[in-house]
């Protein structure tokens, strides 16, 4: 491997490797705004520059790359001094509003500035001010703070594949826009927010709702569709807040989509039941464990049962259902569902030219390597199905028949039931769950259960203890 | 090892020195300097820098509270709870305010942090209550104090 130097360091490279990432790789920050390692590089910020023995002027890091023998300074005084003016520069036009900026705390600008610029302030004419504007259902734009880094610019343009963004006017009146002044089309939107290095793009959905270092960072997976995207979630006090992108470059690199972002909040949505339940004259009430355990068994006992999986659930979870399902309901058909039309693997498509797929579910795959067959129709006879779900698989028509519910149900999905047994949602357990390239990846748990949701493996125990027979009996006295 | 203290007989019997010390506190007692106040008829003044019952400074009707958060993050005792909101003619401003003053140390670390002037300690040093209180947003926009 070549091998370059910088600040006195040899640093091996790969050839075409630009300078911040060798100086990365050596644990050296190049302090950037416009480069990011998923877009193109355009040079535009300056704030990179080093120095390099044997040329006259500064070069930006990010537009060099390294060869052999290069000699690179990112701390001597010439370099410092660029800094500190760059950083002055941008700063020219940069309102202080840091105490209302939801960007405030994860701020590269507001990083930077304290660690390479001035503590002062010698502009004293007027700031160029702007009105906030709304681009649409995910995103706020501030152009106030903007420091035509033109990140978002080059993500329409390369990642989305819509040149949405594009900056009007030039010099001072540069004004980042959509062409049309119409809201954003993409949806991939989020990410806007996620590159944006200011509070000029921010979420919506996330806005004045915490400061950021309040909030616990937890790496998880994605269960919006089978690609299964890197995610972060950000939680406090258990409550999620927002989920943001995490790189991970064989599946998502650094993006993810929109419906994937706002996944979450279902999760902590009022209308999701956290109590057991069962059906009692004539409509679903909140009813102790055993109650809705008992009413469960009743409504199953001595019929044909078909038993739902949906492919929200993690390899763990359809393992556990697959061995325990012959001894808890004898005899009984088992499928799993998840979209409506995608009853096999091979159903499941890219649905757009980035990232989405077209099964909604993120474990399909998984279950079809553990040998679960996609429902078609119910079998013919059915009498009573017992569904399992982990809060996204889309429910099939039950054409009325007496149905239990385990796992994540809304109040108005489960109307119908005679019992819902309350699990967890992807953001409350640990698992695995298998993408549609057959990567094993790994849910992490985020937040406490809500309410009295328990996890699959001690429901079913809770159906085990329970005797049939008294149950029938306890079932038919109280209901 | 105890040292005995070498003592005259003189000394040893006591009525002597109690007499003695009888003498300095009599004349304490009528003569010197008292340094208790009838309280609450009399009040002390304290220092402008005392740190007591807390409250948000209000420019032109406008509480200065941006809602930035910085003083429940500083705040050691965690007492201070706010909420965030967005209003007309104001981009982020607390929708409540609330600080758990049984919680509270007043070390003035909250005053200390605000970037705008808007948490104040108050040299008000009457707070006690017989029930466990929480001063609300409400409250706290009562200006009561100078600083
Ligand atoms: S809005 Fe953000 S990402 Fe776009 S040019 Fe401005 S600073 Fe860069
Ligand atoms: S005085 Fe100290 S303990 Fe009391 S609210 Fe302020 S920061 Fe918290
Ligand atoms: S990061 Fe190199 S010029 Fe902006």
């Amino acid at each position: 491997m070549p091998k370059c130097i910088i600040d006195g360091r040899e640093v091996e490279f790969t050839p075409g490797q630009n300078l911040i990432e060798v100086a990365k790789s050596a644990g050296i920050v190049i302090p950037g705004f416009c480069y990011h390692p998923g877009l193109s590089v355009v040079a535009q910020c300056r704030m990179c520059a080093v120095e390099i023995e044997k040329m006259p002027k500064l070069q930006t890091a990010c537009s060099t790359a390294a060869t052999e023998g290069m000699v690179v300074k990112t701390r001597s005084e010439r370099v410092k001094d660029a800094q500190k003016s760059v950083m002055e520069f941008l700063l020219i036009n940069h309102p202080l509003d840091c105490p209302i900026c939801d960007k405030a705390g994860e701020c590269d600008l507001q990083d930077r500035s304290f660690d390479y610029g001035s503590p002062y302030q010698r502009y004293a004419e007027e700031r160029r001010t702007f009105e906030d504007v709304d681009m649409g259902p995910v995103i706020k734009k501030n152009m106030n703070r903007c420091i035509h880094c033109t990140r978002c610019i080059r993500f329409g343009d390369e990642i989305a594949g819509i040149r949405e963004m594009v900056a009007i006017h030039r010099g001072n009146s540069t004004e980042i826009t959509t062409l049309t002044g119409l809201p954003l089309e993409t949806e991939y939107a989020g990410n806007y927010a996620d590159i944006c290095p200011t509070g000029s793009l921010t979420l919506k959905d996330f806005r004045f709702k915490k400061r950021v270092w309040f909030l616990k960072k937890v790496p998880t997976i994605c269960e919006g569709c089978s690609r299964g995207c890197s995610l972060e979630l950000h939680q406090s006090d258990n409550v999620i807040y927002r989920c943001v992108a995490r790189e991970n470059l064989e599946v998502n690199k650094y993006w993810i989509c929109d419906e994937g972002r706002f996944n979450f909040h279902y999760v902590q949505a009022p209308e999701r039941l956290t109590e057991p339940a069962a059906r009692q004259g004539g409509s679903l009430q909140s009813a102790e464990w055993s109650v809705a355990v008992a009413k469960a068994k009743a409504t199953i006992v001595d019929k044909k049962v078909t038993v739902l999986v949906g492919s929200d659930l993690t390899q763990e979870e359809a393992l556990l259902l697959k061995e325990l399902a012959p001894k808890h309901f004898p005899g009984a058909a088992m499928f799993h569902f998840g979209t409506p039309g995608i009853t096999a693997g091979q159903h499941d498509a890219p649905a757009d030219k980035i990232l989405k797929r077209t099964s909604k579910t993120s474990n399909l795959h998984g279950l079809e390597q553990l040998g679960f067959e996609g429902l078609v129709t119910l079998p013919r006879g059915t009498e009573a199905v017992v569904v399992f779900r982990g809060g996204r698989a889309t429910l099939p028509d039950l054409g009325g028949l007496a149905t239990v519910g385990v796992g994540v149900f809304t109040a108005a999905e489960a109307e119908a039931f005679q019992a819902v047994l309350p699990g967890l949602t992807f953001t409350e357990k640990s698992g695995t769950i298998v993408n549609f390239e057959g990567r094993e990846q790994q849910l992490k748990r985020v937040i406490l259960p809500l309410g009295q949701a328990k996890p699959l493996a001690e429901i079913l125990t809770m159906w085990a203890n329970v005797g049939a027979a008294a149950v029938v009996a306890r079932a038919g006295a109280k209901v | 090892m105890l040292v005995e203290p070498k003592t005259s007989l003189l000394q040893r019997l006591y009525v002597i020195e109690i007499a003695k010390g009888m003498m300095i506190t009599m004349k304490n007692f009528f003569f010197g300097k008292k340094v208790t106040i009838q309280y609450p008829e009399q009040r002390r003044t304290y220092s402008d820098r005392y740190r007591g019952m807390h409250y948000i400074k209000v420019t032109d009707g406008v509480e200065n509270c941006t809602a930035c958060m910085l003083c429940p993050t500083v705040c050691p005792a965690e007492c201070i709870h706010i909420e965030a909101g967005e209003r007309e003619g104001k981009e982020k401003y607390p929708v409540t305010f609330e600080i758990d003053v049984l919680r509270c140390c007043f070390c003035g670390m909250c005053e200390e942090a605000c970037p705008k002037d808007a948490i104040k300690l108050s040299t008000i040093y009457e707070m006690s209550q017989p029930v466990r209180e929480v001063y609300d947003k409400e409250f706290l926009l009562e200006q009561r104090g100078n600083k």
